[in-house]
C-alpha cells in the first residue's frame, strides 16, 4: 500500500503517468498490441455509451429538434426555424438577456469570492490544527442537506420582520437598512447568491484541502529551513502545485453557476420583476409554467452550449504538463 | 488564535442549518412562522414525527431511495471505471474526441432534457419502475464520474500495468487485477457524488413514478405540503429522517474520502 | 489498518450485494405486478358478470380496477373528502377497485402536462379546467363524456357549474366544488374601529386609510407567490369591467385589453399600492407567511379563495373573529356585488386511452358527488353539487360562503387558469412588475392586449 502512494507521489511529481520503460521492443509491441485490442475497447465503453447515448446525446438532439419549433408540448408544433433564439434575446417579457448577465455575475462571484474563502479554509486545516478532521467534516455538511431545508432556512433568515439580518441590523441601530431582502429589486440577488455561495465552500474547500494534503512534505520543509513564513510558502509553492484541483473547482464552479436553479426557485423564483432570474428558471417557467417547448429548448440548448464552451476553454488556459 | 477563532465560527455557521432543522421539525406552524423562529421549540411537538412517518410512508420512500441510490452508484462505478480505461489507457483514434463529448454530461441542466427522455423510457416501456429512475440518473452521473476517474487512473504507473502484462494477462485480466483494486479509494469519492446527485433528485422522481409504492423520499416530502398551506413540522420531522442516515454514512465514511480524496484530485 | 480496511472492504462488498439483490428482488416484483394489471384489464374486458347486485346498469360486475391521480394529499383539506367518495364508490360497485395516487399541487402540473404528451395518463386524473387543460382536450388524449352526463345528474349538477370542463361544445370533466374570491376579514378589528365590511371601492379605500391612520397596515398580500396577488387584482378587474366582458377579452373571442373599464381596476389597484395599503415586503413573503400575519391579527384583510376558510378554522387563534364578505365593486354599470371570481376549476377527467373508460365516466359523476358532500361538511369547500342532506354542522365562514356563492349571478374563472398558459404566465409577470412600479396602468394594460392579441 505504501509502495503503491510513494508511485503515485512520485508520477505526480513527474507530472505525468509515467512513460514506459520497457527494455525490450518485443514486449512493447506485446503490450501496444494488448492495449490496441478493439473487442476490449468496445466492451469498456459499451455501458457508458448505451447510456450516455441513449439518455444525453439523443435527448439533446431531441431538444434541438424542438427548438426549432414553436409547440406547446402536447399538440401539433410548427416549424419556425431560428425564431425561438431571436425571440429568446429580443422578447423583453422574458428576461433573458438580463438573466444570463446575472448567470455571469454569479460564476464571477463565485471564482473570485467563494473559491478564495474555500483557499483559505483549506490552508488554514491543513497546516495542521487541532481538530482537523472534524472541521473538515462540519464544512461538507451544508452540501448534504437538502436545497428544501437550506431555501426554507434562509427565508426564514431574510424574513423582513423576524429574521435574524433584520434583527441584528435593528439591534445596533442600523434600522435603515433593514429591508425586504429578498423582495427588493436592488437586493434580490445578492441575497440568493449568499446562501448559494456558503453552501458549497465546504465542498470545493474539500477538494483543495485533499489536494494540498497530497503534496509532499519535503519541499515545504525545504523552504521552512530557507526561512520562508506561512505567506510565502503559500503564495509560491502550495498554491503553484495546487493548479490541477484549482482547475477542476474552477470548471466545477463556472458551469454550476450557469447552471444554477433550485435554491433561486425556493427563494424567489427569478422576482421581484426578473430582478434574481437565472437562465434556468426563465428555462423552467418557459416550458412547464408557459408550455413554450420551442423557446425553453432553446434556452436549454444555450446553456449546454455556453457551459461546454467554458469548460474547455478553462482546460485549455489551464493546462499543465498533464494532458492525456 | 485568530484562525481558530475563525474556524469555530465558521463551524458554528455551517452547523446552524442543521440545528435549526431539528427544532423546527418538533413546532407548529404558528412557532415557526410568528413567536419563536431561532429558540428551542417551546411545545415539542413529537407527534410531528409520528405525522410524517405514518401518513408519509416515510420508510418505504426512505428504502426507495435507498434502492435506486444504491443501484445508480453501483451501474455508475462500473461503467464510468471501464469507460475511463478506455479512455485513458487504451490506443484508439477518436480517443480525444470521446473524452470531450463525454465531457458535455456536466453542462446540460438536467430538467431541460425531461420530455425528451420521459419520451425515451415511455417506449421502453420502464416507467413507474427503478429504472425509471436509475437509467437516467446514472447517465448523469457519468460525466462527473468519468472526470474524477480519469483523474486517478493518470496516477496509477504504467509499469504496473506492464508487469501484468508481462505476467501473460489479457487486457481484462490487467484492468481486473491491476486497475480496479488500485481504484478502490477513488470509488469512495465517486460513490458519494453520485450519491449526493441522485439522493436529492425531485423532477424525475415526481415525473417518472406515479405509484406510491415506487415512490423516493424527496418526493414524499413534498406531498406533505397540501395546496394552499402547509404543515412545516411535519415536513422538518420528514427532512431529519431523510437527512440522518446520510450524515451518518458520511461520517462513516469520511475518513476513507479524505484518503481517496487525495489522489482522485490531484489530477484535472 | 490492514484490519480496518478489510472491515470496510467487507462492509462495502455486502452493501453492494445486499443493493443488487433487493434490486434483483424488487425488478422482478415490479415486472409481475406490471403483468398481473394487464392481466386484470384484459381479463375485465372480456369476462362476463357473475353475480347480480342492486340496480346497476352498467357493466360494474366485472373485475376492473382504476387507477386516479389527484392533488388531494394527506396534508391537503380535500384527502378526507376524496378517500371517503372513494371507500363509498368501492362499497356500491363490488368489482371495481380504485387506486388513488396523490401528488403535490405545483409539481403535479408538470407531471400531468408530461403525461399527457407522452400518453401515460392514468384512468382518472384530476385537472384545472379552462385555459389549462384546453390543449389536452385539443390532442384528443381525453375521453368526452357527455352521454354519462344523464338527466339525474343534470338536476344535481348545472350545465353552468360544468362551463369551465365544456370545450368546444362537449363535456369532457366532471366538478365538485366551486370556491369563490372572497374579501377575509378580521370582524373583531372592524368593530374596534367601527368599521363594517365595504360594498363599493370608495368604501374600500375608506376603511384603509382608517387603518392606516390607526398605525395598522390594511391587507395581507404575497407577490412572491403571485396568484395570491392576481386574486387581488382579478377581483377589482370583475368589478370593474363585469363578467362578460372580462371573459371575452380573455378568451380572446372579442373585446381588447387596452379599454376603459380595465385600466381603471389597475389604476385603483396601484392607488392602493401607492397608499401602503398592503403589507411592506409582500415581494418577499409567500403565501404561507403572508397568510399568517393574517391569522395572528397584524393585518385585518385578505383577499383570497374561499378554502381560506378551512384554514381559519384550523390555524388561527379563534376563528370567531374572522368573517368573509364580497369584493366591493368598482363599477356598478358593468358589475354587481353578486358577481364572483370563481367557480369550477378542479376538475376530474377520463383519458381516451384508458381500456376502461366507460367505467370509469360513470365513476367519476358518483365520486364526484360523494367530494363535494364530503368536503362541504368537513368546511373544506362550497359543494358543486345540489345540497340535499343535513347541512346544519357546517362552520358558519363556510356556510356563509355555500351562500354567497348560491346567490351569485356569474361565475369568472380566475385570470391564470381561464387563460392560455403562454398567457397566463405573461399576465403575472407583468402583475409583478404593475406592483412594484417599474411599469404603468396604462402600459400594463397595452402589454396584456399586446400578448392577447400577439
Amino acid at each position: 500500500m505504501l509502495f503503491l502512494l510513494r508511485c503515485t507521489a512520485k508520477a505526480v511529481h513527474r507530472g505525468g503517468s509515467g512513460i514506459s520503460h520497457l527494455a525490450f521492443r518485443g514486449e512493447e509491441h506485446h503490450m501496444d498490441k494488448t492495449m490496441k485490442n478493439k473487442t476490449a475497447i468496445i466492451l469498456f465503453l459499451l455501458p457508458a455509451c448505451i447510456l450516455f447515448i441513449g439518455i444525453i446525446i439523443i435527448p439533446i438532439f431531441m431538444s434541438g429538434y424542438y427548438s426549432l419549433l414553436e409547440w406547446d408540448g402536447i399538440t401539433a408544433s410548427t416549424f419556425v426555424g431560428f425564431d425561438n433564439y431571436i425571440e429568446m434575446f429580443t422578447k423583453k417579457s422574458i428576461g433573458f438577456p438580463g438573466a444570463v448577465k446575472n448567470a455571469f455575475l454569479f460564476a464571477g462571484l463565485s471564482v473570485f469570492i467563494q473559491l478564495p474563502i474555500s483557499l483559505g479554509l483549506a490552508l488554514a486545516l491543513a497546516k495542521g490544527i487541532r481538530g482537523e478532521k472534524i472541521f473538515t467534516a462540519i464544512f461538507f455538511i451544508p452540501v448534504i442537506i437538502s436545497t428544501t431545508v437550506i431555501g426554507q432556512l434562509w427565508l426564514k433568515i431574510y424574513n423582513p420582520t423576524y429574521g435574524i439580518v433584520n434583527m441584528a441590523l435593528r439591534a445596533v441601530g442600523l434600522d435603515s437598512m433593514a429591508t425586504t431582502w429578498l423582495g427588493e429589486e436592488k437586493t434580490a440577488l445578492i441575497a440568493v447568491f449568499i446562501p448559494i455561495l456558503w453552501q458549497y465552500v465546504g465542498y470545493h474547500m474539500l477538494l483543495m484541502y485533499t489536494g494540498i494534503k497530497s503534496q509532499s512534505t519535503e519541499l515545504r520543509e525545504a523552504a521552512m529551513i530557507d526561512g520562508a513564513n506561512e505567506w510565502q510558502i503559500a503564495r509560491h509553492l502550495t498554491i503553484p502545485l495546487l493548479k490541477p484541483v484549482l482547475t477542476v473547482c474552477v470548471i466545477f464552479s463556472i458551469t454550476g453557476s450557469l447552471k444554477v436553479f433550485d435554491l433561486i426557485y425556493v427563494l424567489t423564483n427569478g422576482g421581484p420583476a426578473h430582478a434574481s432570474e437565472v437562465p434556468a428558471t426563465i428555462m423552467i417557467k418557459q416550458l412547464f409554467g408557459r408550455n413554450n417547448y420551442g423557446v425553453g429548448s432553446a434556452i436549454a440548448m444555450f446553456i449546454v452550449f455556453i457551459c461546454f464552451f467554458f469548460a474547455i476553454l478553462i482546460k485549455k488556459t489551464f493546462r499543465t504538463e498533464v494532458d492525456e | 488564535m485568530i484562525i481558530s477563532f475563525i474556524l469555530i465560527f465558521w463551524s458554528l455557521v455551517q452547523l446552524f442549518p442543521l440545528y435549526w432543522m431539528l427544532t423546527f421539525s418538533l413546532k407548529e406552524n404558528a412557532e415557526i412562522f410568528g413567536d419563536n423562529v431561532i429558540g428551542l421549540p417551546h411545545k415539542w411537538l413529537w407527534s410531528n414525527y409520528t405525522t410524517a412517518l405514518q401518513s408519509g410512508n416515510m420508510f418505504k420512500y426512505l428504502m426507495n431511495s435507498a434502492i435506486v441510490t444504491g443501484a445508480t452508484i453501483v451501474i455508475t462505478v462500473i461503467a464510468a471505471t471501464a469507460a475511463t480505461y478506455a479512455l485513458t489507457r487504451m490506443v484508439w483514434k477518436g480517443r480525444k474526441t470521446a473524452t470531450s463529448v463525454f465531457m458535455l454530461g456536466i453542462t446540460i441542466p438536467i430538467n431541460a432534457v425531461i420530455l425528451p427522455v420521459f419520451l425515451i423510457l415511455s417506449k421502453l416501456d420502464i416507467t413507474n419502475s427503478y429504472w425509471a429512475l436509475i437509467i437516467p440518473y446514472s447517465a448523469f452521473a457519468l460525466s462527473m464520474a468519468i472526470m474524477i476517474s480519469a483523474s486517478f487512473m493518470q496516477g496509477i504507473p504504467r509499469e504496473l500495468e506492464e508487469a501484468a502484462c508481462l505476467d501473460g494477462c489479457n487486457i481484462y485480466g490487467i484492468f481486473w487485477n491491476v486497475i480496479l483494486p488500485l481504484m478502490r479509494p477513488a470509488l469512495a469519492t465517486l460513490s458519494i457524488f453520485i450519491f449526493l446527485q441522485a439522493w436529492n433528485e425531485l423532477m424525475y422522481a415526481v415525473i417518472f413514478i406515479s405509484e406510491s409504492k415506487y415512490r423516493t423520499i424527496t418526493v414524499g416530502i413534498q406531498e406533505l405540503s397540501g395546496s394552499f398551506t402547509t404543515d412545516w413540522g411535519p415536513i422538518g420531522a420528514a427532512l431529519v429522517v431523510a437527512t440522518f442516515p446520510v450524515l451518518l454514512i458520511y461520517a462513516f465514511f469520511s475518513q476513507r474520502i479524505q484518503g481517496s480524496l487525495v489522489a482522485g484530485a490531484v489530477k484535472g | 489498518m490492514k484490519k480496518f480496511n478489510n472491515m470496510k472492504r467487507l462492509l462495502s462488498v455486502l452493501l453492494a450485494a445486499g443493493m443488487l439483490t433487493s434490486l434483483a428482488a424488487c425488478t422482478g416484483t415490479a415486472k409481475t405486478t406490471e403483468a398481473t394489471t394487464k392481466a386484470d384489464t384484459a381479463a375485465a374486458t372480456t369476462t362476463a358478470a357473475p353475480e347480480a347486485t342492486e340496480a346497476d346498469e352498467t357493466a360494474a360486475q366485472e373485475d376492473i380496477t382504476l387507477t386516479m391521480w389527484s392533488i388531494a394529499t394527506e396534508s391537503d383539506s380535500f384527502n378526507a373528502a376524496y378517500t371517503q367518495a372513494i371507500a363509498d364508490y368501492e362499497t356500491a360497485h363490488p368489482g371495481i377497485t380504485i387506486v388513488h395516487e396523490t401528488f403535490e399541487n405545483e409539481s403535479y402540473k408538470t407531471k400531468i402536462k408530461s403525461a399527457v404528451a407522452a400518453n401515460e395518463l392514468p384512468d382518472i386524473f384530476y385537472t384545472w379546467g379552462g385555459g389549462f387543460s384546453k390543449s389536452f382536450v385539443e390532442s384528443g388524449k381525453v375521453f368526452a363524456i357527455d352521454e354519462y352526463y344523464t338527466d339525474e345528474y343534470k338536476a344535481q349538477l348545472s350545465a353552468a357549474a360544468l362551463g369551465n370542463a365544456t370545450y368546444d361544445g362537449k363535456l369532457y370533466g366532471v366538478t365538485y366544488t366551486t370556491p369563490i374570491s372572497l374579501l377575509f376579514y378580521n370582524k373583531t378589528m372592524f368593530e374596534e374601529l367601527g368599521l363594517t365590511a365595504p360594498t363599493t371601492f370608495d368604501e374600500l379605500k375608506a376603511v384603509c386609510q382608517t387603518f392606516l391612520d390607526n398605525d395598522i397596515t390594511p391587507f395581507g398580500i404575497s407577490v412572491k407567490d403571485t396568484w395570491v396577488t392576481a386574486m387581488c387584482h382579478d377581483a377589482l378587474t370583475l368589478k370593474s369591467a363585469g363578467p362578460d366582458q372580462v371573459k371575452n377579452v380573455l378568451t380572446k373571442t372579442e373585446g381588447s385589453y387596452n379599454s376603459a373599464d380595465f385600466l381603471n381596476a389597475d389604476t385603483k389597484f396601484m392607488e392602493l399600492v401607492d397608499m401602503g395599503a398592503f403589507i411592506d415586503g409582500a415581494t418577499g413573503l409567500s403565501n404561507d407567511e403572508a397568510s399568517a400575519l393574517f391569522y395572528d391579527g397584524t393585518v385585518p384583510m385578505y383577499i383570497t379563495g374561499s378554502w381560506m376558510g378551512g384554514s381559519i378554522m384550523s390555524d388561527a387563534a379563534d376563528p370567531t373573529d374572522f368573517d368573509c364578505a364580497p369584493i366591493p365593486v368598482l363599477n356598478d354599470a358593468t358589475a354587481k356585488i353578486t358577481d364572483f371570481m370563481g367557480g369550477a376549476a378542479d376538475t376530474l377527467m377520463v383519458a381516451e386511452s384508458s381500456p376502461n373508460k366507460e367505467a370509469a365516466a360513470q365513476a367519476i359523476f358518483e365520486i364526484s358527488k360523494s367530494i363535494s358532500m364530503y368536503a362541504y361538511l368537513a368546511g373544506s369547500g362550497i359543494p358543486a353539487w345540489k345540497v340535499d342532506y343535513d347541512d346544519s354542522a357546517v362552520n358558519a365562514i363556510t356556510a356563509k360562503e355555500a351562500e354567497l356563492a348560491g346567490n351569485a349571478t356569474s361565475f369568472t374563472l380566475w385570470f391564470d387558469t381561464l387563460m392560455e398558459a403562454d398567457d397566463a404566465g405573461e399576465y403575472l409577470a407583468l402583475l409583478q412588475e404593475l406592483y412594484v412600479g417599474n411599469i404603468s396602468p396604462d402600459e400594463f394594460t397595452a402589454s396584456m392586449a399586446e400578448q392577447l392579441e400577439g
